[in-house]
């Protein structure tokens, strides 16, 4: 057995220590009790670490138009693809998994190649946590611990589980602490609240706007409180309640969370959440599994340029999504030459070259944590057949690392007038809405399939459904069947699915934020029907992993 | 004997507990979860019984109660995947393997001089790795897990 190796967590923000060992046969996780942040406490995600080392899902050679090819060809076609193509027609898009000082690099490399085209392909909701409002601070572990008053905004602790330790430790250290939990779901997160506003799927910003303005009525001038109240379906009474318990005297902190799916306006959902923080004098954590700087280019104005067929060659590196999907993305068919970086074997295959890379797990890199600043060792040796970032990035010239553009904190006049258009904004229309549920389940549906839907009873007695029968939802995008789990936890008119597994994301078409004009992944109208399939328990559909 | 105890009000239903032990087991899970409402999913495992029915239904003798330490183990080498052992467990919490025609079954993580995986990676603390005279409930005399089960002592 080796001596495991420390180093930080790199599947969210949270900055947990631990450690894999080697046993000559198989990778074991090691659990630091000593750790600072996490006493050695580990998520799904942060659990799944040893199986991402040897997963048999790992890409081991470049694959070319999904047949395996060899390092010598992918080099030799790289150059080539280069060379044909001028610089503006090359475009290179940074995505989850890359760490801050591969960012850098990706920054100088544009500006090596004399390239505009660099974005941010991290399209998930919770990158907007980096949209921020001047005037909050960030919350520490000590705020955390001494917090007599909280507001949770979305699923923090499906977010970061580790992190509600912590926030459950708070609540229950006093009886007079208080949790408040703003969703759309009742969670079981919401469970542990004592005072709970559900509001409409994606008006969470409109609720928090109308309590910030019961706070500090001086600061949030011009919010019309009935009507954001009515909006998002919560009653004034309840948001005065809420308002008593989070006054500017009572130590506590903000923490948000947002999930694929479930945010309409992902920048105003951040926003709004430190709007209530800046109020309230509380400090404020944007809990997310991962944080990327913006790019020079919005995503959404690349999405165009390849529509337009401006752009010829495309570097896409980090997570797939929404790349590999080509019912969410089929400005890619516009695009010449391909290339792209994965851990895993893309499922299903794209067209172009996909290059095999060391997992965040067998390098080294420096990062932030919601806490400060982190660093990572390699948990093991290299996967045989991938190769470093760098490596790769040299095929496209020698470029130096050079920092990204700092964006400027908003101010709550931005706030103020972004909340006013949302609010003028009428709701999605459809019988049935499909909002996204955060699993921290770890990669790969390592452990759930996320096969079941969420259905208020009321809804499945509507559709002739029970229990473990089958609905089939049908997106603009997809389509899949689904086990029936009832849950009055989910709102009338809204079905509810896990958003980590392929099939489930390629039903949330990409969306428009209407507010920034960037690409966000929203709750999407849906068709839905019950299925002639015979219904199952859940203990008899045993899903094996092996 | 220690076992391992679920405090309720602390688990926020994230399966960590379940994804330690899978990551172990290469995908095994020795621990299950089920629905106690619709939004409260809690942990369940084996509780090792005092008089453990899984042992008298296997028909081979091949899950015993190790008399020094209380653990339940079972020998993998000579389980021929009856699923007695599942049928007769009043916990529900052996699940059979399928693919390897065989029942899985927690021994509290014996290999470990730290106790139980899942106890240790419990992002909340929710589970607790605990001798059972300190159990308050089991000190009161009430409830908790003191059960018979066909005029059989289990917990």
């Amino acid at each position: 057995m080796t001596q495991p190796t420390r180093t930080t967590c790199p599947f969210c923000l949270n900055g947990c220590t631990s450690g894999v060992e080697f046993n000559g046969v198989v990778h074991q996780m090691h659990y630091f009790a000593d750790a600072e942040v996490n006493k050695g406490r580990l998520c799904p995600r942060g659990n799944s670490a040893n199986i991402v080392i040897d997963h048999r899902e790992r890409l081991c050679r470049p694959l070319l138009d999904g047949r395996d090819s060899t390092w010598a060809e992918a080099e030799a076609l790289v150059r080539a693809w280069r060379s044909e193509v001028k610089p503006e027609e090359i475009a290179i898009v940074y995505s989850r998994g890359r760490a801050a000082d591969e960012v850098r690099r990706l920054h100088g490399l544009a500006e090596e190649l004399g390239t505009p085209n660099l974005a941010c392909g991290h399209i998930e909701p919770e990158n907007w946590f980096n949209a921020r409002l001047e005037g909050v601070r960030d919350a520490t572990l000590a705020d955390i611990e001494a917090a007599k008053s909280m507001l949770l905004v979305g699923d923090v602790f499906n977010t970061s589980p580790v992190a509600s330790w912590r926030m459950l430790d708070a609540r229950y250290s006093d009886r007079k602490n208080r949790v408040i939990v703003v969703d759309s779901v009742k969670t079981r997160q919401a469970g542990f609240a004592h005072f709970f506003l559900q509001v409409r799927p994606g008006t969470e910003p409109l609720a928090l706007m109308a309590l910030a303005a019961l706070i500090d009525p001086g600061a949030a001038h011009g919010v019309d409180v009935d009507r954001y109240t009515e909006l998002a379906g919560v009653k004034r009474q309840q948001l005065e309640a809420a308002a008593d318990m989070l006054g500017p005297a009572v130590p506590g902190f903000v923490a948000s969370a947002m999930h694929t799916g479930r945010v309409v306006h992902p920048s105003l959902h951040s926003l709004a959440s430190q709007f209530v923080a800046k109020v309230a004098a509380k400090p404020f954590t944007g809990f997310r599994e991962t944080g990327l700087p913006f790019g020079p280019t919005r995503f959404a104005d690349l999405r165009r340029a390849m529509a337009e067929g401006r752009i010829k060659l495309l570097f896409w590196t980090g997570g797939l999504f929404p790349f590999s999907y080509a019912e969410l993305l089929p400005e890619t068919a516009k695009v010449e030459h391909l290339i792209a970086t994965s851990i895993f074997s893309p499922d299903p295959p794209v067209r172009g070259l996909v290059l095999p890379m060391t997992a965040e797990l067998e390098r080294a890199s420096v990062g932030r944590s919601y806490w400060g600043e982190v660093e990572r060792s390699p948990l093991a040796a290299p996967l045989s057949g991938t190769r470093q970032f760098g490596q790769m990035v040299e095929w496209f010239g020698r470029a130096a690392e050079k920092p990204e553009t700092v964006v400027k904190p908003s101010g709550v006049d931005d706030v103020l007038a972004m909340a006013a258009r949302a609010a003028g904004i009428p709701p999605a229309t459809g019988e049935w809405l499909l909002i996204g549920e955060k699993k921290a389940i770890g990669l790969r549906g390592f452990h759930d399939p996320e096969d079941e839907v969420s259905v208020n009873r009321a809804d499945a007695a509507r559709l002739g459904a029970s229990a473990h029968s089958y609905l089939m939802i049908k997106s603009p995008t997809a389509e899949r069947e689904f086990r029936v789990h009832l849950a009055d936890a989910v709102p009338t008119g809204v079905l509810m699915i896990g958003t980590n597994v392929h099939a489930n994301r390629c039903l949330f078409p990409l969306a428009a934020d209407e507010l920034t004009g960037e690409v966000t992944v929203a709750p999407a109208p849906v068709s839905v029907e019950k299925t002639a399939r015979a219904p199952v328990a859940a203990s008899e559909n045993l899903t094996v992993w092996v | 004997m220690k076992r391992i105890v679920l405090r309720p009000d602390y688990c926020i239903g994230c399966r960590s507990c379940e994804a330690a032990c899978r990551s172990r087991f290469k995908g095994e899970a020795r621990i299950r979860h089920g629905e106690v409402t619709t939004d409260a999913l809690l942990p369940q495992g084996c509780r090792h019984c005092e008089d453990p029915l899984c042992a008298a239904a296997c028909p081979f003798q091949v899950i015993v109660k190790d008399p020094d330490t209380g653990v339940v183990r079972k020998s993998d080498f000579h389980c021929v995947g009856c699923r007695s052992c599942a049928l007769a467990c009043p916990f529900g919490v052996i699940p059979p393997l399928l693919m390897r025609h065989m029942s899985q079954k927690c021994t509290l993580c014996s290999d470990r001089p730290e106790g139980p995986r899942c106890v240790q990676t419990c992002p909340t603390g929710a589970l607790q790795f605990t001798e059972d005279d300190r159990m308050p409930e089991k000190k009161a005399g009430v409830g908790f897990a003191v059960r018979s089960v066909h005029g059989r002592r289990v917990q």
